[in-house]
């Protein structure tokens, strides 16, 4: 997988890798199984801190998200469903909270807020039937 | 207070060229295992403190230690521990980069030459070759080869990239991370002095920035980003007039106002916020922007 740091999102290096390898877990780009790059060349791709990238591993171990077999590497897990609900949610919330500070800004109300997300929510479903039928046809 | 686990200990060091002041009152320190960026402008004071490190000055006050030793009072066993890449490199011109490194490697105790003869590879460097003949960025990649075969606990970079090219920079930086960091991590510790701080962003644990032989700034890389922001917000007018506290800049251009905080972002953001703009945005300054922010404010 491809990572990318970005250093002027505030967030800290280790976490920005923790995240992106959670995110790749949840939306399937990383399989269970599949071995995350060897600590050396990811460090030297990046231009990061080897220990970084150990503390952003060992905090995936510590998570759960990765297991780590002596002399071959760090894996991916398989089986942690439960935390990828959590892993997706979180991704989402993140969205909603932009859009709400968005809202916000723009001086939507809460009301006319939670309307809107009914009626994108009725806008995709009327978009994905519609796909549908034109498949059948 | 002095540090005895430090990698490098530096105590209200204080060094003068004849009546010109290089180093006034420096106090930092460099904990085992970390990379810790020794950042300033030109002329700033910082080979004059890593010079300090190496006895090859003498503080006119104050006091250094590496690993609890003093450079003054035991010179070897301090060098013994460091390797360290200077900003000019100079070599016997008449020997061949083998004879150099062979040269070099007779007074080190443990030298790797797996890592030498990968690293000779890897910068394509021909070892029959004499010294006297190689670039800049040349010299400087057999003394990074001889400053990491050694796999010494400190390693001390002096602006080791500067006047060299992007390529020969990436691959520098490269080397460190891999090369040099490969060993226990306890047991690797950078101290680089740079003006060219993007480079080694990633790197970069801690540092201090210094000016005119003082220190201006230490902190922790990833909370210096926390807390060093931008604040960007357009109005539908001419921004209102705006309380600055807490600001290190305020700049307005037209409908849109630019702020630098360092540490107050949410109460500036909030104010901001209070005057309804039709957008805002805040993002972290980078390492390099931290430093010209801090020497400009």
């Amino acid at each position: 997988m491809i990572f990318e740091i970005n250093f002027k999102s505030g967030k800290p290096i280790y976490l920005q890798l923790v995240d992106q390898i959670k995110a790749a877990a949840a939306s399937g780009a990383m399989r269970a199984g599949e071995a995350l790059p060897s600590i050396r060349p990811l460090a030297e791709e990046l231009r990061v801190n080897r220990n970084t990238v150990a503390k952003a591993y060992s905090e995936l171990e510590n998570l759960g998200v990765v297991e780590t077999q002596p002399g071959r590497g760090c894996f991916l897990r398989g089986n942690n469903a439960a935390l990828r609900k959590e892993v997706r949610r979180r991704l989402l919330i993140v969205e909603i909270d932009q859009a709400l500070v968005q809202a916000h800004h723009l001086q939507v109300s809460r009301k006319e807020l939670l309307e809107l997300i009914h009626e994108r929510m009725a806008a995709l479903e009327e978009k994905r039937r519609a796909n549908e039928d034109g498949k059948d046809a | 207070m002095k540090d005895s686990t430090a990698a490098i200990q530096i105590d209200e060091l204080s060094y003068a060229y004849g009546q010109a002041e290089a180093v006034r009152k420096l106090s930092l320190t460099v904990r085992p295992g970390r990379c810790y960026g020794l950042f300033g402008r030109n002329g700033a004071g910082k080979t004059t403190t890593m010079k300090c490190l190496l006895n090859l000055l003498r503080p006119k006050s104050g006091q250094v230690s590496v690993f609890g030793i003093d450079p003054a009072k035991d010179e070897v066993a301090v060098k013994r521990r460091l390797a360290y890449v200077p900003d000019q490199v100079a070599f016997y011109p008449w020997m061949t980069i083998r004879e150099t490194l062979d040269y070099l490697a007779s007074f080190r105790k443990n030298w790797n030459v797996k890592t030498q003869r990968e690293l000779l590879n890897r910068f394509r460097l021909e070892p029959a070759q004499r010294t006297g003949d190689l670039s800049k960025g040349q010299r400087t990649q057999v003394a990074l080869i001889a400053a990491v075969c050694p796999e010494t606990e400190l390693l001390v970079l002096d602006e080791p990239t500067s006047g060299l090219d992007p390529i020969v920079r990436r691959e520098f930086i490269e080397t460190v991370i891999g090369a040099y960091q490969e060993g226990h991590p306890n047991s690797r510790t950078i101290f680089v002095s740079t003006h060219l701080i993007s480079e080694f962003e990633g790197l970069i644990d801690e540092f201090t920035i210094m000016d005119s032989g003082r220190a201006v700034l230490t902190l922790e890389a990833d909370e210096a980003r926390e807390r060093y922001r931008r604040i960007r917000a357009r109005f539908a007018e001419t921004p209102p007039k705006l309380e600055a506290d807490g600001a290190l800049s305020v700049r307005t251009e037209g409908r849109e106002v630019e702020i630098v905080a360092n540490g107050s972002t949410l109460a500036i953001a909030q104010r901001l916020r209070a005057q309804n703009p039709e957008a805002i945005s805040t993002e972290s300054l980078t390492l390099e922007e931290i430093f010209v922010a801090t020497l400009k404010s």
